[in-house]
């Protein structure tokens, strides 16, 4: 099996997308899932550690080791099966997601989950339960996510397909393919009514596959995955919406979310399937026609909305009559219905976080960022506190993300090293705000290891306990993923 | 004044396309088409004369129904009307050139607008002919105007470096990228392009002087070779380097 052990070599596997660093020994690149359990089995023998890791695109550490090994999952990059006419795809971690939309583009085929990140693994998007812009209509990863297979940090192999295991009373029982049953004890916790990506996702009777999406690696190494697809949509109308303030962008992001979430399904009425927002200082960042963002713009947001050939007019007609009701200059409106031009709208938007992480790579800072959600009839709020708080500080900063959930990036632009520290303190407030507003810490990036202290905010050291124990559970010798979500104290 | 606008309808430059079976023209299943990308330069710098002189924007696409799509973008953008030349055989430069100026000529404009040249064929001559056809003066890859009174001065690329010049309508510019930053639609723009109209005319004859003998993709990149994974591989190297490659 192929494996890297020369420093020059590895030093691609020892940084993430946060800037977050790490070492390691030994990078395994294996090409089979005997491969991996080979790896595994002969870690717990010789106590070392494994880092799953896959294209490295996270944001908080999450693929990037402390110590040991890496298990790369690069070299399983096949597309096993993709049927059309049940609108499913089996593929292993290391597909790349952008690899996947093209071809089932190619089939006329759709798969909804849309982390700004394209170049990330699919194995990837399963460990953090990824979402991003089109989550608004289609909910996060774990929607689209059927079947799983895992191989857990022992060597045993399970395999999960949803609606099959449940946990009854907070119990979970699961059998793996030699037979063993493994009973876990689940925390009496309650989900916020958010999007979420901090923690384990635990319900009362959960489906035992949902425990491992969003885990981070730290309860199995997935190796083959079913997804769900739908058909593509016939047409998109895609829109970057500008306005003077902030507060009159929140005010029509309130009025677009609740019109459409009265037809959920309708491509004949108002129906966005993303909301997606820039404050004024992203447009310092943004890449790709910025010269003709509208002079005096406080702020914009980019919607999408699907539709057919048949009801765009009628729908272009109803958003004109919308904005105009709203005293929005559709003049100053851009609007694209072209695959081109959509995909151009796109990467203004997308360019904002990539060069954000560019600036902090570059400048060799650690990411501040939040990466907050808090129930919508709280975003106002939570909006105008965490910007008052970064005003007050004199750091600079920008506010960008997935407002249709009520889910805010705020990242700060450190201008020195001296400003990481209380950058971070204000970083922890906002957190502890959006918790005390019934909010998550974490709506989409997950834990990794750079959030660890905000999930006991998040939930007590209790709960957060409980949570660690579900991962002894099927982790005895503490092998895999070490430091991802807990801090590795709490095993002691 | 009027100023006239020339779009070509091509295939989107991310399209992966093949060739058809007759060997002489690409195969037009699955490609995307799209306003050719120097052409918006040109369409927002006619919309911006329009927009400081006064006048209308024409924009002339020469095709078949299918380049309505590229016509109706134009508008959407801000143009006044477009024309559909219509020709559904191939033509060579000089043949879209002829027909193109005989409508030029016809809507009697002053000033000219293309892009340097279209991503589909490439031949980048189109303009150039069109303004020798009418007469016109022409300035070509530019990617500065002006205009003040009748007076143009254009900026254009050359290697390594720009030259300006100085000329008067009429004239044809053909625009490069860099001349201006094309708007986006807005959403009144596409509903308003609805309800401007496209005139269908039959494009004037002209005879080709050119003819497409074969189309053929460029041949596949040879894979490339391992020749091991440390420094014993280096003689190896150094003599395929030498010897094959010749490139040291």
């Amino acid at each position: 099996m192929n494996f890297k052990s020369d420093q020059s070599e590895i030093q691609d596997y020892l940084n993430d997308a946060a800037n977050f660093k790490g070492k390691c020994e030994r990078v395994y690149l294996p090409e089979s899932v005997d491969d991996i359990v080979k790896i595994v089995k002969s870690a717990n023998s010789n106590r070392k550690k494994i880092t799953v890791c896959g294209a490295r695109t996270g944001l908080t550490g999450g693929a990037v080791p402390q110590e040991g090994l890496v298990l790369s999952t690069e070299k399983l990059n096949k597309i096993i099966k993709i049927s059309s006419e049940e609108k499913f795809a089996v593929v292993q971690p290391g597909v790349f997601l952008s690899e996947l939309n093209e071809k089932l583009s190619e089939l006329n085929l759709y798969y909804p989950p849309d982390p700004t990140e394209q170049n990330c693994f699919i194995g990837g998007t399963i460990a953090t339960n990824a979402s991003g812009a089109k989550t608004f209509k289609y909910g996060p990863t774990r929607n689209f996510v059927q079947e799983l297979s895992i191989i857990l940090p022992d060597g045993e192999m399970l395999n999960l397909k949803r609606g099959e295991v449940n946990a009854k009373n907070y119990i979970l029982s699961l059998k793996t393919e030699s037979n063993n049953v493994i009973e876990i004890g689940l925390p009496k916790i309650t989900m916020p009514k958010t999007k979420h990506s901090a923690g384990y996702y635990i319900t009362e009777n959960m489906d035992a596959i949902d425990l491992f999406i969003g885990m981070e690696g730290t309860l199995g190494i997935i190796t083959e995955i079913k997804l769900a697809l739908i058909k593509k949509p016939a047409k998109i109308i895609s829109m970057v919406i500008f306005f003077k303030t902030e507060s009159e962008a929140l005010q029509f992001v309130k009025i677009v979310r609740d019109l459409s979430k009265k037809y959920p399904g309708a491509t004949d009425k108002i129906n966005a399937r993303g909301i997606e927002f820039f404050d004024k200082n992203s447009f310092k960042f943004v890449k790709g026609s910025p010269g003709l963002i509208p002079k005096n713009t406080g702020a914009a947001i980019w919607i999408e909305q699907e539709t057919t050939t048949k009801s765009q007019d009628a729908i272009l007609e109803e958003w004109i009559t919308l904005m105009e009701t709203n005293n929005i200059n559709v003049d100053e409106s851009w609007i694209a219905l072209s695959e081109k031009e959509r995909k151009e709208f796109e990467y203004f938007r997308h360019s904002v976080p990539s060069q954000v992480n560019e600036y902090i790579s570059r400048n060799n800072f650690r990411k501040v960022g939040t990466d907050t959600a808090v129930p919508d009839n709280k975003l106002e709020e939570y909006y105008n506190y965490c910007k008052q708080t970064a005003e007050n500080s004199g750091i600079d900063y920008v506010i960008y993300g997935h407002i249709g959930n009520s889910h805010i990036h705020l990242n700060f632009i450190l201008k020195s090293q001296q400003e990481y520290e209380p950058a971070k303190q204000l970083y922890k407030q906002m957190c502890i705000k959006a918790v005390e507003l019934g909010g998550t810490v974490s709506a989409e990036h997950g834990i990794g290891k750079m959030k660890r202290e905000y999930l006991v905010d998040m939930f007590g050291e209790e709960i957060v306990k409980e949570m660690a124990a579900i991962k002894k559970t099927l982790d005895p010798k503490l092998i895999l993923n070490i430091g991802n979500i807990f801090d590795p104290g709490i095993f002691n | 004044m009027k100023i006239v606008v020339c779009v070509s309808h091509v295939p989107d430059t991310a399209t992966k396309v093949k060739i058809g079976d007759n060997g002489k023209t690409i195969d037009p299943k699955d490609v995307t088409y799209v306003v050719n990308p120097y052409d918006e330069f040109a369409i927002e710098e006619a919309l911006k004369t329009r927009d400081a002189v006064g006048g209308e924007v024409v924009v002339i696409s020469l095709g078949t129904d299918a380049n309505k799509e590229s016509i109706r973008k134009a508008l959407a953008m801000g143009a006044d009307s477009g024309i559909l030349l219509k020709s559904d055989s191939y033509r060579d430069s000089l043949s879209v050139a002829k027909a193109l100026a005989a409508e030029i000529k016809n809507q009697e404009a002053q000033l000219v607008f293309f892009g340097k040249q279209s991503v589909d064929y490439d031949a980048g001559i189109v303009g150039q002919l069109t303004a020798e056809l009418l007469g016109f003066n022409s300035v070509s890859v530019v990617v500065d105007f002006k205009l003040e009174g009748e007076k143009i001065t254009a900026e254009r690329e050359i290697e390594g470096g720009r030259e300006v010049i100085e000329t008067s309508i009429p004239c044809v510019i053909t625009a490069q990228k860099g001349l201006n930053e094309p708007r986006y639609a807005s959403l009144k723009g596409i509903m308003a392009a609805k309800k401007k109209t496209i005139e269908d005319k039959e494009a004037a004859a002209a005879e080709n002087y050119t003819e497409i003998l074969t189309m053929s993709k460029p041949p596949a990149k040879s894979p490339g070779k391992i020749l091991g994974e440390d420094a014993s591989a280096v003689p190896e190297l150094v003599k395929l380097l030498r010897e094959e490659a010749k490139v040291i």
